[in-house]
């Protein structure tokens, strides 16, 4: 396998989304006051400082499984409309670079890298 | 006896439902014809039941639990989840009609059978069940048994495991004691990497080969050279959704109709739909069976 065998299946990060999701009361939490609901569901403050940098890199370095790294993005930034000019696909292009310059080079995307990658 | 009489795949990618219009025209016109052919295909072979087999996206099962196969076994479907709203561009909830009886019959049979099976009720459903309800079943017309997968959590089922699943479906859907007429729908794929470093990532060589070997028809071959390692290289965590094609092609015989396909970086996914024309004889195995047993590599 290759970058999901990075996850960390016991991270409570991990656990935390995977609930927060399935809840609105959760998700009304995540906005007003996030770091409480870190404490409940018990993130150490590694876990709560990746949160905070909304940086796709340093959440799988923690072990956060990638496919709940755009969940997370979607918490801070907004679900409608997930083109590439997304806030939630721009992170994505800040904290991978030189992996989204190559997949997007010669397509009609290619702006986005340019503009703000 | 219930029977498969179709068997068809298509990408759920979720620009197919929340950023449709985002793509290039000549894609959008490829998957609306792909999605009227797969429709024109359900009537004529007079479907009763869809089985979609799909990814579960971590979305019914935390990470501490990802059972490999999980059957849906209410009597009415609704989606999608409210998280999903938005991002599928949803207003209003789908709703399908389940088939309860037959669904529990597929958790309990397949425990008999020696493969085990989670069961679900309210089950929740996100992009794998919501674009092909949309697309296929836009009103309620077919029953729907969803059955999610494990394709992202470490270990997942490879494209062998996969493929003998297809074939222990199969013997169970023949065991029923009904007369259903039984659609597989294989959902995702083909290459991404949602949420990977390689997000934007479409492996195209990668895609047009392997629906070059399905045109081919031949699942031996298939089996050899799209292995699980060959799919995480072309994306991981997604590409690897196609061990639900896997599974709908061991209970077909021979070639598929490719009706379209693109390389849509809009949707962020390797974007093709196929339709198996030929379903395998009821003979207790699938075309690439023997073959199967015969090498210890695969």
């Amino acid at each position: 396998m290759g970058n999901v065998n990075r996850v960390d299946k016991t991270l409570k990060l991990n656990e935390m989304i995977y609930y927060v999701r399935k809840d609105a009361k959760l998700r009304d939490r995540w906005q007003s006051d996030l770091k409480s609901l870190c404490d409940e569901f018990g993130l150490t403050r590694t876990e709560y400082d990746a949160l905070e940098s909304r940086n796709p890199a340093i959440l799988m370095d923690i072990g956060v499984h990638q496919y709940l790294v755009p969940h997370i993005m979607r918490l801070f930034y907004g679900t409608s409309g997930m083109t590439n000019s997304h806030p939630a696909m721009q992170a994505y292009l800040k904290a991978f670079p030189e992996e989204s310059e190559r997949a997007l080079k010669g397509t009609s995307w290619q702006h986005i890298v340019n503009d703000d990658g | 006896m219930a029977k498969i009489v179709a068997a068809m795949a298509m990408t759920h990618s979720p620009g197919l439902a929340g950023w449709f219009e985002s793509a290039p025209a000549e894609e959008q016109q490829m998957a609306l014809d792909a999605f009227s052919d797969m429709r024109a295909h359900l009537r004529e072979r007079e479907v009763d039941v869809i089985i979609l087999i799909g990814n579960d996206h971590l979305l019914n099962w935390p990470l501490n639990n990802t059972p490999n196969y999980t059957v849906g076994i209410d009597d009415e479907h609704v989606g999608p989840a409210d998280w999903y709203d938005s991002w599928l561009q949803q207003e209003e909830k789908f709703s399908v009609p389940g088939h309860s009886a037959l669904a529990r019959f597929i958790v309990n049979e397949s425990a008999r059978l020696g493969v085990a099976m989670s069961s679900k009720r309210d089950m929740q459903f996100d992009d794998s069940v919501t674009v092909p309800t949309l697309h296929l079943n836009p009103d309620g017309e077919y029953r729907t048994i969803p059955i999610n997968l494990n394709c992202t959590v470490p270990p997942v089922p490879d494209q062998v495991e996969s493929y003998q699943f297809g074939i222990t479906l199969r013997k169970i859907l023949e065991n029923y004691p009904g007369d259903e007429r039984i659609a597989l729908v294989g959902t995702g794929g083909l290459s991404h990497e949602p949420g990977g470093p390689r997000y934007f990532f479409i492996d195209e060589e990668f895609d047009r080969q392997y629906l070059a070997l399905l045109e081919n028809g031949d699942h031996a071959q298939i089996l050899r050279e799209i292995t699980m390692e060959r799919m995480e290289e072309a994306g991981s965590g997604g590409t690897g959704e196609l061990i639900a094609w896997f599974i709908v092609m061991a209970t077909t015989k021979g070639v598929a109709n490719v009706l379209g396909y693109a390389p849509s970086y809009s949707w962020r996914s390797g974007t093709g739909f196929v339709i198996w024309p030929e379903i395998a004889a009821s003979t207790g195995s699938g075309q690439a069976q023997s073959s199967m047993e015969k090498s210890d590599s695969m």
